[in-house]
């Protein structure tokens, strides 16, 4: 392949020789060390490639012979200059070209980042742009080390930030700090009880902490308090002389009831489409925006799409190019009423949906009497669903003063 | 001729007493076979005859007649030559 490449742009010649004795011409060419390849006899002659140089070098050769020699074909890189010598323009453009390679290879044209997981590309990329580093800004004026800076000071979850130009690519590669991902504040150690959330009986409460202010079978409604987060300090005469201020923490699960009701019209609108979309397609440069066909129509009902696409180079330099389609497709629409199984099917199907939800949500569903009616305009699915959940949620508690005796401290200073 | 026979083996016998590599010393023609359908020639003195059946190629000792179809010489320098096609037989002629 490289010997290809070398005897192309050196330029090559295939010549035939004919005459008394080619062979003698083969001999004396290898003598003088002239290197010949792709020999073939043709019908009493050879024909054979040579180097350009090789055959500047051949004429005493073919003179001493006497043999005939014809050249058949020229390739090469000398050949093809020399016919397109002419073409002022052609070289202008290849030089123009090399030289506009040469000043856009000075540019950054793509920012890319790797590692990066909460922080978005998008993100980083705003704030590197505040700080002038944007695509199509000058190679030169990277400073690595200054990015590296900025971001490590700006971001405190990024541990690791390398940055470096890798040809025309800015390249960032940044470790983020997992831990940062869960919440490592505190919570606070404000007090608060426990009350319901909705009305229903006790099934079962285990407390961890604070005090239970109801029992398995109790009837509670919506904002009774279940556990208490005042634990009483008493003293030996059973009295309260202190209060404990605590964060209450129960599981308190109670049977509740839930109305459920879901309705769908029995009547609806079926679209069918013509045929003869229209189509636009159109092409916007910064200002000016040429369009291809036209999105005239008189049709009555119609729905309109559109598509539209920003060009980039590479990953993230956005060009003020965007291209895009507008579709207008006309339809007709006649009313339709469902079938009774139809509705049917649709109203359970929404209310098993439910029902997976509130068990994914922990709430077990014991019985329900939902039903589904068929009037002539709608249809519903209604019932009460009877369920198992836990209902605690929290609440401020209450902070009483102790009321403190005067013997109490009589008592303390007689001893 | 006598005499130049005699030579030629005690050439020979020196070269093989000195460990010496025949083709430098005695000038012996050099002949790789790949396969049936690549042959290299080292060590010749030049072409008699070149045609797609039959290449010969004279060495300082015998001549060389290849016979084969479609004979044809990739390259060609100085000390080596490469036949390609499909060899049929390979003879030294004196």
């Amino acid at each position: 392949m490289i010997q290809k490449i070398i005897r192309f742009l050196r330029g090559y010649v295939k010549i035939r020789i004919a005459g008394y004795s080619p062979e003698r011409f083969l001999n004396l060419c290898s003598y003088h060390q002239i290197y010949l390849w792709g020999l073939s006899p043709c019908e009493n002659s050879y024909e054979m490639y040579l180097s350009l140089s090789a055959f500047r070098r051949l004429r005493p050769i073919v003179r001493k012979t006497h043999v005939h020699l014809t050249v058949v074909q020229r390739a090469g890189l000398p050949f093809l200059l020399r016919r397109y010598r002419r073409r002022k323009l052609f070289f202008v453009g290849f030089l123009l070209c090399v030289s506009l390679l040469y000043v856009y290879s000075g540019f950054i044209w793509d920012i890319h980042f790797e590692g990066n997981e909460k922080w978005t590309d998008e993100v980083l990329l705003e704030f590197l742009a505040e700080k002038d580093v944007t695509p199509h800004m000058r190679k030169k004026e990277v400073d690595c080390a200054g990015i590296v800076r900025d971001i490590r000071k700006e971001y405190n979850d990024i541990v690791w930030v390398s940055a470096s130009i890798d040809g025309s690519r800015l390249r960032i590669q940044i470790k983020e700090n997992d831990d940062t991902f869960e919440t490592t504040a505190k919570e606070e150690e404000k007090p608060n009880d426990l009350v319901a959330a909705e009305d229903g009986v006790i099934t079962q409460i285990v407390t961890r902490a604070g005090t239970p202010q109801v029992h398995i079978g109790d009837q509670v409604k919506k904002g009774d308090i279940l556990v208490s987060g005042r634990v009483d300090v008493m003293n030996d005469a059973g009295e309260v002389t202190d209060y404990q201020y605590k964060q209450a923490d129960a599981d308190v699960y109670a049977d509740t009831q839930m109305e459920y009701e879901d309705t769908m019209d029995v009547s609806y609108r079926q679209k069918t489409y013509g045929k003869p979309s229209k189509y636009q397609v159109f092409l916007q440069i910064g200002r000016w925006r040429f369009t291809i066909g036209s999105l005239k129509n008189s049709y009555k009902e119609k729905e309109v799409f559109s598509a539209e696409h920003q060009m980039k180079l590479g990953e993230n330099f956005y060009l003020p190019v965007t291209y895009g389609k507008y579709e207008v497709k006309p339809y007709t629409s006649a009313e339709k009423k469902h079938t009774e199984k139809e509705i049917q099917d649709e109203l359970s199907e929404n209310f098993i949906q439910f029902s997976k939800e509130l068990q994914e949500k922990g709430i077990q569903i014991q019985e329900n009497s939902v039903k589904i009616h068929i009037d002539q305009n709608s249809a519903s699915a209604k019932g009460i669903l009877y369920l198992n959940q836990k209902i605690a949620e929290k609440a401020d508690t209450e902070i009483l003063e102790i009321e403190r005796k005067n013997e109490d401290e009589s008592l303390g200073t007689d001893n | 001729m006598k005499r130049e026979a005699e030579k030629e083996s005690l050439k020979e016998r020196l070269a093989a007493a000195a460990n010496m590599p025949k083709d430098v010393v005695l000038g012996a023609p050099v002949v790789t076979i790949l396969g049936t359908g690549e042959m290299c020639i080292e060590n010749y003195r030049g072409i008699l005859e070149y045609t797609d059946l039959l290449i010969r190629v004279q060495t300082k000792g015998p001549q060389i007649r290849l016979h084969g179809k479609e004979l044809q010489i990739e390259y060609y320098t100085n000390d080596e030559m490469k036949i390609t096609g499909r060899i049929e037989s390979l003879e030294y002629i004196k």
